[in-house]
């Protein structure tokens, strides 16, 4: 008697194998998936590799994700099940069954299903987990180690989750098969369905949410707006979805019903009443799959382009291979004396490792950072600034006449109270610039200027004033001090070269530049200093950027197999209902060939349907990822566009394919169907 | 001559490896005229919905012919067997086989849409005939919304709007109650009174009672018929019941 519920069991998932099997694979992707992320979490071999700490934290995220992700969609695809076995669920119970035994059944399923694919799944992970640790260590760009680990901490991890998971499923099913009568059970396949009503106002509702979707997607300018109104977007981009795709789709066919000249026609009667009923029962489906494909083409194009952009990120966030910047408090500490020793001094320290200086930059700087007003005074008074002014946020860097000529070349010549411009982010500079109570009229404007700052991908606004007397502009402010009692005006020399020196060469130097300006600094009374070396923060960036792009393929694989499954369940359950269906229409006097033709545009709608629309909203997202692209100092449009395309294109392809491959499945289950000789 | 003839129609069933075959009609001969009520009657196995699957141009003999109007069957092409039957062959089956995707209305204009007619002209067509089946009011309801009877009404009324040369029923009323069985056949014998012939397969003796001729199959063949000439319908239930009694006696006639 003890073999009896498990027997029961085990037979019930062999019969229904087309329906288990895809089920079990994704529950053995989803945990190997979770398995292979912990591991990656805890391995050693990360951990000991230096700067990893953020490529683990956006691991440990990812992991967070998969696990939330995975018990959703696994009670979804459950739903499909426990639907199909409901019939048999009460033929048991009408037969004699009680309900706590048909539970049992239940149990044992449960069990079964969750020991196969906890156990694969874990051991997929094992075998997979090197090959991901060895991916994810080319993609940071460190040496590797060919020695096979097993973490047990991981696997514990993955099968508590999973079990959790399991569980849940367990008792929602059991209660579900609990509240039910045993006659709704027999017929739950068979239930009368009502005709799609139209709703309108979801339906229009989830157009507008779109809409206004997009025109933020558009319409933001600059990148902290783009960060806090991104998730806004998302949430109305999926919600409109939903109601785009289960009310408005509904709505656009009634629409065509009512049109009677459009709708009584060979190619269109058939086609439009039956996608009426598709997506009503669809909908919900197809949006999910549409919000899954759009997830994923963001990730990819976005991470593959940080990641393959990671010098262009690298270059536009330090402009110079080597940079070196001393701060002091007042600008007459910086005098050319002072200069002149700190500039002697790098210089030397170059010499001696035989590091070439090219394209030097070198010059004073004095800045502050306030809100531009639009009669040209720049506030500096935060303590009345909130988010909105965001846009209005500019840094002025007050640059010494000299400098600027020694650097560039250039001559002009300016008089007191007369300066030279350059801003960036196309920020427009008034004629006049007021800092603090001295105005300064602009004389010339510059389109460009190669100093640090400079750069387009900058957040914040920068602007360059070149005037004879830095002093003029900023005796009367170089005393304030912020709400925490920092000192507001920084006034630094600056100073930064390329070099043709190997990056070890470059990173030595760097260090034993840092070991003179510690002397040199504190002897001319600066209080603080910097160096930046390109080279050395290459790593850093490589790991971020591999990291972010690491999971970015996990997460797309993770999402793709889930909507490839969704795909598959819509197939088998669409052709079992339509082939009755066809098989009346055949009777009617519709040909093969019409029902064909007929089958085929309803499939390519409802198919293509979520590609289409993920790939619409990828390209109005497009501005709003650039934005965000920028925050990372990425401001590689061309590379940008073309990893959006790039994905966008293997994803239809690759959805052309599962298209082919699931619909071939449906026809043969119409065809099967059609005129069962009685 | 008549409108529909079957000449010695002969069909085996062959299981897909070749091993057993099943001879469902051995021979079968009979022919039908213009503005005839035949039903068709034999036990479950008989041949009976082989032979009505043959007629609806659904199924092909393995020998023999059968000729509409003088059309042979076997001579039409493929591509244009849907066309012909949509044509010139009408269709009421035991569990309606209406769309639950249309409207009743939706699904009576079905042929006609698939004809290629417009709506301007298929309109006024509609109008008599849901008129005389009594379900006008019914038109907008969609198939789970009404009772069997209603939907075999629709189901005839989608038979009758392609005007056709004759109606095979199969069964129809199989999945109906009493009530809505007399009036079911009530409207057959309305429809055939206005001309329409009907050739309809059925177990139940009422409703071969209705008919003007019945045909009795046993093992694949046409075992004996009988005319209702002058009789009542409660007459010719007597003498239906009576064949079937010897039939399923297996003594002759």
């Amino acid at each position: 008697m003890t073999v009896f519920y498990p027997r029961l069991a085990f037979d019930g998932i062999r019969k229904n194998k087309k329906m288990y099997i895809p089920y079990i694979l994704t529950c053995i992707l989803s945990s190997a998936m979770y398995y292979i992320l912990k591991y990656l979490c805890y391995s050693k071999t990360i951990k000991q590799i230096p700067k990893t700490e953020t490529v683990i934290s956006v691991i440990a995220f990812g992991c967070l994700v998969i696990a939330i992700f995975s018990a959703i969609f696994l009670f979804y695809t459950n739903s499909f099940l426990i639907k199909s076995r409901k019939k048999e669920f009460g033929l048991y119970n009408i037969l004699g069954m009680d309900k706590t035994k048909v539970g049992r059944v239940l149990f044992f399923e449960t069990l079964f299903v969750a020991v196969i694919s906890i156990l694969s799944g874990i051991l997929f992970g094992i075998i997979f987990s090197k090959l991901c640790e060895l991916i994810l260590l080319n993609l940071i760009e460190t040496d590797i180690s060919f020695n096979l680990t097993v973490s047990s901490k991981a696997i514990f991890n993955t099968a508590t989750v999973f079990t959790a998971i399991f569980l849940a499923l367990y008792i929602y099913s059991y209660i579900g098969i609990r509240i039910s009568k045993p006659l709704e059970l027999v017929k739950s396949e068979s239930f009368g369905e009502k005709p799609p009503r139209a709703n309108f106002v979801f339906g229009i509702l989830g157009f507008v949410l779109l809409g206004v979707a997009y025109y933020i997607a558009i319409t933001i300018k600059n990148p902290i707006e783009a960060l806090t109104w991104f998730f806004v977007a998302v949430v109305l981009v999926i919600l409109g979805t939903y109601l785009v795709f289960v009310a408005g789709s509904v709505m656009l066919c009634k629409i065509l019903q009512k049109n009677k000249k459009y709708y009584y026609k060979k190619n269109h009667f058939v086609s439009v009443s039956s996608m009426t009923y598709r997506m009503k029962r669809n909908g919900a489906g197809l949006a999910s799959i549409c919000v899954l494909l759009t997830m994923v083409l963001v990730m990819i194009s976005s991470t593959s382009c940080l990641f393959f952009g990671r010098e262009d990120g690298l270059r536009s966030r330090y402009p110079r291979d080597i940079a070196v910047k001393v701060n002091f408090e007042k600008p007459v500490l910086l005098s050319d004396s002072a200069v002149e020793k700190l500039e002697t001094e790098v210089k030397k320290v170059c010499k001696e490792n035989n590091i070439d200086i090219k394209k030097a930059w070198n010059y004073r700087d004095s800045s502050v950072t306030g809100l531009l007003t639009e009669d040209g005074k720049i506030d500096i008074d935060s303590s009345h600034a909130s988010v909105k002014d965001f846009n209005k946020l500019i840094t002025v860097h007050i640059m010494p006449l000299s400098d600027y000529q020694k650097m560039t070349g250039d001559n002009t010549t300016l008089r007191e109270g007369e300066a030279i411009a350059y801003a960036t982010l196309k920020t427009k500079l008034p004629n006049k610039i007021t800092v603090g109570n001295k105005t300064v009229k602009i004389v010339k404007r510059l389109k460009n200027l190669d100093v640090e700052g400079s750069s387009t991908t900058e957040v914040v606004a920068n602007c360059f004033i070149i005037v004879p007397n830095v002093n003029y502009l900023v005796e009367n402010i170089s005393s304030l001090l912020d709400p925490l009692g920092e000192i507001m005006v920084v006034n630094s020399w600056c100073y930064g070269f390329d070099t043709t020196a190997n990056e070890k060469m470059q990173i030595k130097a760097t260090g034993e530049i840092g070991d003179v300006m510690l002397d040199a600094t504190s002897e001319l009374n600066a209080f603080s200093y910097s160096i930046d070396c390109l080279s050395s923060e290459r790593n850093d960036f490589a790991g971020t950027f591999g990291g972010f792009f690491f999971l970015g393929i996990m997460l797309s694989v993770l999402f793709l197999v889930v909507a490839v499954i969704i795909i598959y369940y819509k197939q088998i359950s669409e052709g079992f209902e339509d082939a009755s269906r066809f098989d009346i229409m055949q009777k009617v006097g519709m040909t093969k060939k019409d029902i064909k033709k007929s089958i085929n545009s309803q499939m390519l709608t409802v198919f293509f349907l979520p590609i289409i629309f993920a790939v619409v909203h990828l390209a109005f997202a497009f501005p709003l990822i650039r934005k965000l692209l920028l925050l990372f100092g990425l401001n590689n449009l061309s590379l940008f566009i073309f990893t959006t395309c790039l994905s966008a294109l293997v994803f239809t392809l690759f959805y052309l394919a599962v298209y082919k491959l699931t619909s071939n499945l449906y026809f043969s289950i119409v065809s099967n169907n059609k005129y069962p000789l009685d | 001559m008549s409108l529909l003839e079957v000449n010695s129609l002969k069909k085996v069933y062959k299981t897909r490896l070749g091993g057993n075959s099943v001879e469902a009609l051995k021979c079968v001969d009979f022919s039908v005229e213009e503005g005839e009520y035949v039903a068709v009657m034999g036990e479950s196995g008989s041949g009976k919905t082989t032979l009505l699957n043959i007629l609806a141009a659904i199924d092909k003999p393995t020998a023999g012919s059968v000729l509409l109007n003088g059309t042979d069957f076997s001579k039409i092409k493929d591509s244009l067997i849907s066309t012909f039957r949509r044509d010139n062959l009408g269709f009421v089956f035991q569990d309606f086989n209406l769309l639950d995707t249309f409207s009743l209305e939706d699904n009576i204009f079905l042929p006609l849409v698939l004809k290629g007619m417009s709506y301007k002209e298929m309109k006024p067509k509609i109008e008599p005939i849901a008129e005389r089946l009594g379900i006008t009011s019914l038109l907008k309801k969609y198939p789970y919304e009404v009772s069997g009877g209603q939907k075999q009404r629709a189901a005839v009324a989608r038979a009758l709007i392609t005007e056709p040369k004759i109606i095979l029923a199969d069964e129809p009323t199989g999945a109906l109650d009493s009530k809505a069985t007399d009036e079911l056949l009530n409207l057959f014998g309305d429809i055939n009174k206005n001309g329409q012939t009907i050739l309809m397969v059925t177990h139940s003796v009422k409703a071969a009672s209705h008919a003007s001729r019945v045909m009795f199959i046993k093992d694949g063949e046409v075992f004996h018929q009988l005319y209702k000439g002058g009789n009542t319908t409660e007459e010719f239930y007597q003498r239906i019941s009576e064949t079937l009694t010897l039939l399923a006696g297996g003594k002759s006639v």
